[in-house]
């Protein structure tokens, strides 16, 4: 019993969390030609937000979003070579997204380039609480988790900022493009 | 009460060293890795007396150890972001961790942040291909929003005051 109190603020962290990383995919950052891990808690999140300026509208934009997050968290794996990870993996990352608490609300596949995208919204009390992205391309897999209160709409500004990847969720591609071309001229 | 100050005395002077102990810990897994040591900066030391008296861009303290010439040949081999995790020690975790192989030789990225009263620890790990870089800051988060917002009003008022 006297190890149950520091064991639970122990897991706490974990808690906020959530969502749990299939072990295998540790395993791929071995064969990855590149790994990029990011967790970002609600401190690091306010912290973050604080550099954000409010006179561009956009980053003021960014600003307000954060503000309703907990936590982000992203894994991305680069490869040289296709086929690197195992659908099994992805299969047991996707099976905790179950309803009633997740739904599925994107599911792109395109067989031209074998890229893959799903996005599944968290909804507690008809207040969304959390939203993950399963992204796969042939040498590439994305896999994203924020925590807190966040619209689909806004993955698409929150892309390029604090690791989490451009994202076209709404199939705007017009907008996203136009985005992506002011983001690089910037 | 003399209890409750000498408790918090030894509580400050535990997390001073902790961080001292993370930063040479840092310093010391990579100088092992690679059997060499950190360049020498000349007058490094006195980057601090001023770091600590004028706090620029809320910048409180500054650790920075540079290697150089690093070779793939002097390597142990050994899986240096578990190496530098551990010796950070497993409570405190980077919230970004970069490693590649694009370039043809392994780069590993370690960025650790954590709020420690009023200020905020930074300490960040790079090992690129020839060379490493260990920086470790301690800053004011408040005071480097305020020189990102306005960096010409505060260099001038900074400048203001080295002058005084």
């Amino acid at each position: 019993m006297k190890y149950a109190i520091p064991v639970l603020f122990l897991a706490l962290p974990l808690a906020a969390q959530e969502i749990k990383m299939p072990p295998g995919l540790d395993k791929l950052a071995a064969k990855a030609s590149e790994v990029v891990d990011v967790s970002l808690d609600g401190a690091l999140l306010q912290l973050a937000s604080r550099f954000l300026s409010e006179k561009d509208p956009d980053e003021a934009h960014v600003k307000q979003l954060v503000g309703g997050l907990k936590g982000v968290y992203v894994k991305s794996f680069e490869f040289d070579e296709g086929n690197q990870y195992n659908q099994a993996d992805i299969d047991e990352f996707r099976a905790q997204f179950r309803p009633p608490l997740w739904s599925r609300i994107v599911g792109a596949r395109s067989k031209k380039n074998g890229e893959n995208s799903e996005v599944f919204l968290k909804t507690e009390n008809n207040q969304i609480t959390g939203l993950a992205v399963i992204a796969t391309e042939p040498k590439e897999l994305t896999i994203v988790n924020i925590i807190g209160s966040i619209r689909p709409e806004d993955l698409r500004d929150l892309g390029g900022h604090m690791g989490i990847p451009k994202i076209d969720v709404g199939g705007d591609k017009k907008k996203t493009e136009k985005k992506d071309k002011e983001d690089d001229e910037k | 009460m003399k209890f409750a100050s000498f408790v918090l005395c030894l509580a400050g002077a535990s997390s001073l060293q902790a961080a001292e102990r993370e930063f040479s810990d840092v310093v010391r897994v990579i100088s092992e890795e690679f059997h060499t040591r950190p360049t020498s900066i000349p007058f490094f030391g006195l980057v601090n007396v001023f770091t600590e008296t004028l706090r620029p861009a809320g910048a409180r303290h500054i650790d920075l150890a540079v290697f150089e010439h690093l070779s793939d040949r002097d390597r142990d081999g050994r899986n240096l972001m578990e190496s530098v995790q551990n010796a950070v020690g497993r409570s405190w975790k980077p919230f970004i961790k970069v490693r590649s192989l694009k370039t043809g030789a392994e780069e590993t990225v370690l960025v650790y942040m954590r709020q420690e009263g009023r200020d905020w620890r930074l300490l960040v790990t790079s090992v690129e291909r020839d060379e490493a870089t260990v920086l470790q800051l301690r800053l004011n988060a408040e005071a480097l929003v305020q020189w990102i917002n306005d960096p010409e009003h505060h260099a001038l008022r900074w400048h203001g005051e080295i002058g005084e």
